[in-house]
């Protein structure tokens, strides 16, 4: 369902969000760059502060350059644990689910 | 596993942490100043402390504390460990060693020394130098030292139970609000931790709004992953307080730039201006793989721990999970998966085993299983003799595949029970290392300086006769010290070092165990003990005898060399009872001396108690066995070496010398005439107090090793009896104690209702 | 899934504590009796958390928590340090080697569990 787009792509977010995490994920988006992203976080059940930096920074990134960066499928954990840190991600909620 | 259970493997840990921290002295003394063995002795206190402390045993914890804090001084090069300070340190741990044995048995120790060594260990620490050992005695009743505080440096026990599972009630106070500041620095991350994690904790403290600051944040291209950019504004309203605030970022507090300030009555502070996101008060997802359900209840307990009792899993999930660590244990036997109750704990032992199995391929067994197997062991090669003896009595084919079998089976069973026999084997170096605080202790009273030195410690024994060394050279070593060493001034006077030596050493010697006690001191006196000898009638006045028959005069009943009995070697016990006691065990003493530069003795004792070389001999008709070791040699009387005298006593002349005869079956009243010399066989033997004997025995049928079986254990003492033993037709043959066969010649009467019933 | 808990520390005493503590709350418990091992073990434990001595033959705790913050898979792991050394020197190199946090012994059952839980999702 998110290949409605040829240019967009999917980025399946690992279960567990931590500091090792964190460079892998940094570097899986810089590799996005350019494209729409549609993120799926449907699996994550842990996800730490700098994992959140890095999806904000890229949010930020996808912004300025125009292109579409939202978050197709998301686990409750990751609901919840945005919410307790103050991330508002309800804007970057793709808006077809 | 319970407390006790703990508490019984924090004693023997105990016990091997002494060890190691006497060791380590020692060797400091010794000039060691390996910064490693200074840490070993550090953590063999700090160890016993740390145990100490959790079962709450707190005269053990405030000694070991000071102990600790003069080693620490020693570990940081603050204080130079001379002599003078570690003969303090050897003292401490002694007492140490007593507050253990104390705590243990629920013994008392001596207050006073432990205060005044308190006194010296921080008079250590603040950088005094240690008194001369004899002022600080005197100094020792002078003052009540202070009992050392334990909660000055910080350092406070607290009672550990299992029970103790409620945490203490937080101050409730009127909920307020609280305008938090949090922005981590990196390294708050690169610890592990996380501000997510922290957040969550706070937010468990009340209603919480939150608003993430992310104006840091740089492009995605820019930024480093693993810094810290997200900083925090939060507003927090608890009723407990700001201090549970602060000590959810105990951890943190390094890492972080923390602010936190009652929020203005107004309520118009900054926190208005910025969009603040209000934190859902169900977090209970987070938590999903928390072994406990978090208490979210409306009352105020989100911070109390969790309930612990909830986190019992349940009888299916234990199993699932017991399936699983049993297949990451591979060696996990399968039982374990079968056993119940503390199947878990097993399990994870055995996984945890398997992982440190490199490093420790050691286990620890119950000594009664290892018994239990000696015992089976022993049954088997009885019975590997019977079968062997009665396939040769109805087999006369000796080449018969049988025989070859049997052959292979009694390799194998002697094979097994030397494997066997190694299991409870174990090094002599515990016994020996007690010895050092005893030649201390006696070094102390008599005033003489005194080093020991041990060598062959690993050499490795029987547990059983481990246990049953340490009274015999304890007697040894304090005689060595109090009589054969000599005080320091005439030590200089010979020309000597003022120290005394004392070496201990062990050794493996065909089959035995050899165990040495030298000293450098004057030697044997023999002037002086055979003048005693003469005195006390053991010898003849003009008696020849070589140097060693003198020096062997102090192992005789009542020999005292001492001009006057001392506290110390005295005690109305002389070396008669430790050659008995040697003797006892199946072995051997013998000392060797030479004027002016010291005596040597030489205990040589079998490797184990479970088996015995034995002679086997027969007397009115019953089969006996002789304990090889007593015996010298064995005779065939003649008649004319024959003499009796009185009623109905008789000697037996061996090479110009008389020998009382014992007659072994009318001792054990065994028959009720005197039996004929000339038809049978005189066993010459060594007893209690170097005396020999001639026992009279019908004949003898044959050397071989024995398996040892308590008469006590299965039947009662019996008089004249040390044991028994099953032989290979299957017949039970009594085990002689030589000794005590030997005292009832001299009119010390077996209970003559007993002789019978130990035949039968 | 149980949490698992790698604990390392030499004393036989606090192991089994530890052992008793953790499994109550229904851990998973891992042990190993030094830093070398606790690092050789660290792979085949791949613990949640780890609680550890700093007095300990052969590698020490401090050696210990370097030498988990070095290793690529198991550096973000939170570690706790058991240390009867409540004073502020200890419990900074501890930190400065890289601890996550701290727990005072003798420790109570309640503190350790509350610690390791402070320190893991």
């Amino acid at each position: 369902m998110a290949r409605k787009n040829t240019a967009r792509k999917t980025l399946k977010l690992a279960p567990v969000l931590d500091l090792n995490e964190a460079t892998a994920l940094h570097e899986k988006l810089l590799a996005l760059k350019g494209s729409s992203v549609e993120i799926d976080a449907s699996a994550v059940e842990r996800i730490g502060a700098l994992c959140t930096q890095v999806l904000m920074a890229g949010a930020r990134s996808w912004k300025e350059d125009q292109s579409s960066f939202t978050f197709s499928q998301v686990s409750d954990a990751f609901i919840k644990t945005t919410q307790l840190v103050g991330v508002d991600i309800a804007p970057l909620m793709a808006k077809e689910t | 596993m319970d407390m006790n259970e703990i508490k019984e493997i924090f004693f023997q840990e105990c016990e091997e942490q002494l060890a190691e921290l006497e060791s380590g002295l020692l060797k400091l003394n010794d000039g060691d100043r390996d910064p490693e063995t200074v840490n070993a002795v550090f953590r063999a206190v700090h160890s016993i402390k740390g145990g100490a402390g959790a079962f709450g045993l707190d005269d053990l914890v405030s000694f070991a504390h000071v102990f600790e804090t003069t080693l620490d001084c020693v570990r940081s090069n603050r204080l130079e460990p001379t002599q003078d300070v570690l003969k303090v340190m050897l003292r401490s741990a002694d007492v140490l060693a007593d507050l253990t044995n104390a705590a243990r048995d629920g013994g008392s120790v001596d207050g006073a020394r432990s205060r005044q060594l308190i006194t010296e260990l921080e008079a250590l620490a603040n950088g005094e130098l240690p008194q001369p050992a004899a002022e600080a005695v005197k100094a020792a009743p002078v003052a009540e030292a202070p009992r050392p505080a334990v909660n000055e440096e910080g350092f406070q026990p607290v009672a550990f139970s299992f029970d103790e599972f409620e945490a203490s009630e937080p101050p409730t106070i009127e909920p307020s609000t609280f305008e938090i500041v949090f922005k981590p620095k990196s390294e708050l991350y690169s610890k592990g931790n996380d501000a997510t994690l922290l957040l969550r904790d706070l937010s468990r403290l009340g209603e919480m709004s939150i608003h993430c600051d992310m104006d840091e944040l740089p492009a995605l291209d820019r930024m480093n992953p693993e810094a810290a950019y997200f900083s925090w504004k939060i507003s927090l309203k608890t009723d407990k307080g700001e201090d549970a605030i602060r000590a959810v970022f105990e951890f943190a507090e390094w890492d972080c730039e923390l602010d936190v300030a009652l929020a203005g009555d107004a309520s118009a502070g900054a926190g208005e201006e910025l969009p603040m996101q209000p934190v859902p008060f169900d977090l209970s997802l987070l938590d999903e793989e928390a072994p406990a359900a978090v208490a979210e209840d409306e009352d105020q307990s989100a911070e109390q721990p969790r309930d612990l009792n909830d986190a019992a899993v349940s009888a299916a999930a234990t199993a699932s999970n017991i399936l699983q660590m049993a297949q990451t244990a591979a060696r996990a036997p399968a039982e374990t998966a079968k056993t119940a109750g503390p199947a878990p704990v097993t399990a994870a032992q055995a996984a945890g085993q398997q992982g440190a199995s490199a490093a420790t391929p050691t286990i620890r067994v119950d000594l009664d299983r290892v018994d239990r197997l000696i015992n089976l062991v022993g049954e088997l090669v009885i019975n590997q003799a019977m079968l062997s003896q009665s396939v040769i009595e109805n087999d006369t084919n000796g080449t018969s595949s049988i025989n070859m079998g049997l052959e292979e089976l009694q390799q194998l069973t002697r094979e097994i029970q030397d494997s066997v026999m190694a299991i409870r084997a174990q090094p002599v170096k515990p016994v020996f290392q007690r010895m050092s605080r005893i030649v201390r202790e006696i070094a102390d009273m008599t005033g003489k300086s005194v080093r020991l030195v041990t060598e062959g410690e690993n050499t490795e024994v029987d547990k059983t006769v481990i246990d049953k060394l340490a009274e015999p050279l304890t007697h040894m070593i304090r005689n060595a010290v109090d009589h054969g060493l000599e005080t320091p001034e005439k030590r200089v006077a010979a020309g000597k070092n003022p120290e005394g030596t004392v070496r201990l050493t062990a050794k493996h010697r065909s089959g035995r165990i050899v165990i040495e006690l030298a000293d450098d001191g004057a030697g044997i006196n023999r002037e002086k003990v055979r003048q005693k000898a003469i005195d006390n009638d053991l010898i003849a006045a003009d008696a020849n005898l070589s140097d060693e028959e003198t020096d062997n005069l102090i192992f005789h009943a009542g020999f005292s060399t001492a001009d006057k009995i001392s506290d110390i070697s005295g005690r109305g016990v002389g070396m008669d009872v430790v050659k008995r006691s040697i003797q006892a065990l199946g072995g051997r003493i013998n000392i060797s001396s030479r004027p002016g530069q010291g005596s040597i003795f030489t205990m040589s004792l079998p490797l184990t108690l479970a088996v015995l070389d034995g002679m086997v001999v027969t007397v009115a008709n019953q089969t006996l066995v002789v304990p090889l070791t007593a015996i010298v040699e064995t005779l065939q009387p003649e008649a004319s070496a024959i003499h009796s005298f009185g009623a109905s006593q008789r000697l037996i002349s061996i090479r110009n010398s008389f020998c009382p005869l014992v007659d072994v079956g009318r001792i054990l009243n065994f028959r009720a005439t005197q039996a004929n010399p000339v038809e049978g066989v005189a066993l010459l033997v060594e007893s209690e107090g170097g005396g020999q004997r001639a026992l009279m025995v019908d004949a003898i049928q044959g050397q071989r090793q024995v398996v040892i079986k308590s008469l006590e254990a299965n039947y009662t003492h019996v008089p004249g009896i040390a044991a028994a033993t099953i032989l290979g037709d299957g017949r039970v043959a009594l085990i002689l104690d030589v000794d005590a066969i030997v005292a009832a010649s001299r009119g010390q009467s077996l209970k003559p209702e007993m002789t019978l019933a130990a035949a039968g | 899934m149980k949490k698992r808990v790698l604990t390392v520390d030499d004393s036989r005493t606090i192991r089994n504590m530890l052992l008793v503590t953790l499994n109550n709350a229904g851990f998973e418990t891992i042990q190993a009796e030094d830093g070398v091992e606790g690092l050789e073990v660290l792979e085949s434990a791949n613990p949640d958390v780890i609680v550890t001595d700093i007095n300990m033959p052969r590698l020490d705790g401090f050696g210990f928590i370097e030498g988990v913050r070095k290793n690529d898979r198991y550096r973000a792991v939170p570690i706790l340090v058991l240390t009867t050394e409540s004073d502020a020197e200890k419990k900074n190199r501890a930190r400065q080697a890289g601890a996550t946090g701290w727990i005072v012994k003798p420790f109570d059952p309640t503190k350790l569990i509350d610690a390791i839980e402070r320190v893991t999702a």
